[in-house]
């Protein structure tokens, strides 16, 4: 049952119904209600070989991060948007080919929840 | 002056549920404790659904009532609804054994109860040191743990003891080869929560709560998550609702879906949207479960360590269990560290009698107990659609005036299950829950 990963990693579909019952979230409405110390100088999340993203034919990593922290830029290269991750861990966990760079963001900064 | 050695008598790494837990027990019993912590402040990082147990602070904290500690509500309805695609049914308790004063639980947000967690070990004596994230250890030769590294400039701080409640993102313990793996996304679940404001009379009239005394805590499984493995919950907070779900990682990402795509579903069913109507979104949060249970558990203790809480995937999904194990385990560490120190021993001779108090109580024993449920729901999905629409579709026909005779009405209700699963499945998917349960 475990997850398949690398390039046996196997994409699977809800059906039509389902799919279409889905509202689009646009993430960042949600995010204007968090608050972040963000940390100008270091990313704490980084891929690791753009390379691999490339040879990655599903990019799961652009769907179940629940902050929308990975988009696909026009050069086709997977963008990082640190400064909205709220450290959940699950990128650096569910990447099929353990591509993402994760640490913890330096002392003091990274998300702050208000109420939790 | 720089170069002087910064030494405590242990060090807690995180200041959570189980850290704050370990350094109040310290502290108290005259340690040099510094507990140290990644956010801004304590509860900053911290995501949750929830209730927190009156059970589990009372044995850290026998007056903790006399200080005011933050409290949403108390939890006096708990239970399940069970959504289907438009109907709910409901299956909640009140009174009873959940009339109770104090209450077993109360609802909670983290930001505030952490806080005021912490500031508990702090008037212990306890040195919180925030805005500090520890990278690393500092080590004997041997492998001993007599220190920890933290990101900022001359920041390896000394003990002889180090408790570890990094939380469920566990990269110190395994760099301490306590478990020589990373986590699986089969073993976490995702978890999204809105909190929502509502004005609390707005909340008692649409929850069915007398006042600000009661509170409602729901497990919501069915036409919540797809119908992959995942449940969804409800808490009333003093003047907003806490409203989430939470899906296993490695079918969000394997079905490429975004979590607030499906929490916003979830928000808009008919018998949900209701509740929540015409409330402001106030939060947005995120936060990953470790479900994997005993299997998932690391080595809890080696020379010099010990792991409390998340970071040792100390949480029973089932019954939402996990801030209680957290507060325990840390109290159970603290004790270990004070006995370390009595005997001047920190290697394993000691550490290891963690495990053996985790052991004697109910933890290790529930833990192992549920050690089938995660791999449970995965492989069981009728319990997030079949059965919950049986359920209403039951209860909805049995309510209902047709004009037939009741004995076609019945047959109708156990076609609404067979229909979509033979009883011998049924009857098999009961057993496996049963054993799920149990631990058989």
């Amino acid at each position: 049952m475990a997850m398949k990963t690398g390039d046996a990693f196997e994409p699977k579909q809800i059906s039509d119904q389902l799919r279409e019952s889905l509202p689009d979230v646009y993430v960042d409405d949600l995010l204007v209600t968090l608050k972040y110390f963000i940390d100008e100088e270091e990313s704490h999340l980084w891929i690791e070989e753009h390379e691999v993203c490339t040879r990655c034919e599903h990019k799961p990593c652009l769907y179940f991060c629940p902050v929308g922290v990975y988009t696909l830029g026009s050069d086709g290269k997977i963008q990082v948007a640190y400064q909205s991750c709220v450290e959940c861990g699950s990128c650096r966990v569910a990447c099929p080919y353990t591509n993402i760079g994760w640490v913890l963001p330096r002392g003091g900064f990274g998300v702050a929840y208000k109420f939790g | 002056m720089s170069n002087e050695r910064i030494e405590f008598d242990a060090i807690v790494v995180g200041a959570g549920l189980a850290g704050s837990a370990a350094a109040m027990v310290m502290a108290r019993e005259g340690l040099n404790v510094a507990l140290i912590e990644r956010g801004q402040k304590p509860g900053g990082k911290n995501y949750f659904g929830g209730a927190i147990y009156t059970h589990a602070i009372a044995e850290v904290l026998p007056d903790y009532q006399d200080r005011k500690p933050p409290f949403e509500r108390p939890v006096t309805e708990a239970g399940f609804w069970f959504l289907s695609q438009t109907g709910l049914t409901r299956m909640t308790v009140q009174g009873g054994k959940l009339d109770t004063e104090p209450a077993d639980a109360y609802i909670t947000l983290r930001a505030s109860f952490d806080a005021w967690w912490a500031e508990q070990a702090q008037e212990a004596g306890a040195f919180l040191i925030p805005k500090t994230a520890v990278t690393d250890f500092i080590r004997k030769e041997s492998g001993e743990v007599i220190g920890v590294v933290t990101d900022r400039p001359q920041g390896e701080i000394y003990a002889p003891i180090v408790i570890i409640c990094e939380g469920v993102n566990n990269l110190l313990t395994q760099k301490l080869g306590l478990i020589d793996r990373d986590l699986e996304p089969a073993e976490m679940a995702l978890a999204v929560k809105q909190v929502i404001s509502l004005k609390p009379e707005v909340i008692r009239a649409r929850f069915g709560l007398s006042g600000e005394d009661q509170g409602l805590a729901v497990s919501v499984l069915g036409d919540v998550s797809l119908g992959l493995p995942g449940m969804g919950f409800v808490y009333t907070n003093k003047a907003s609702v806490s409203v989430g779900m939470g899906v296993m990682l490695d079918v969000l990402a394997e079905y490429r879906l975004q979590p607030a795509d499906i929490l916003q579903r979830y928000l808009q069913h008919p018998a949900i949207a209701p509740l929540v109507e015409g409330g402001q979104l106030l939060e947005y949060g995120a936060h990953l479960i470790p479900e994997g249970g005993y299997k998932a558990m690391p080595k809890l203790y080696t020379d010099g360590a010990m792991v409390a809480g998340d970071a040792a995937a100390m949480v029973n999904a089932l019954h939402w269990e996990g801030t209680n194990m957290a507060i325990i385990a840390g109290k159970l560490a603290a004790e270990t560290a004070i006995e370390a120190h009595s005997r001047g021993d920190f290697s394993q001779r000691v550490t290891s009698r963690y495990e053996d108090r985790l052991k004697e109580g109910f933890i290790l024993k529930d833990l192992k107990q549920y050690r089938g449920f995660s791999k449970f729901l995965e492989t069981h999905p009728q319990f997030m659609d079949v059965y919950p629409n049986f359920v209403n579709d039951a209860i909805g026909q049995f309510f209902t005036a047709y004009g037939k005779p009741k004995q076609e009405l019945f047959k109708g209700m156990l076609g609404g299950l067979t229909d979509r699963r033979s009883l011998i499945k049924a009857a098999g998917d009961m057993i496996s829950m049963a054993r799920a349960v149990m631990g058989w």
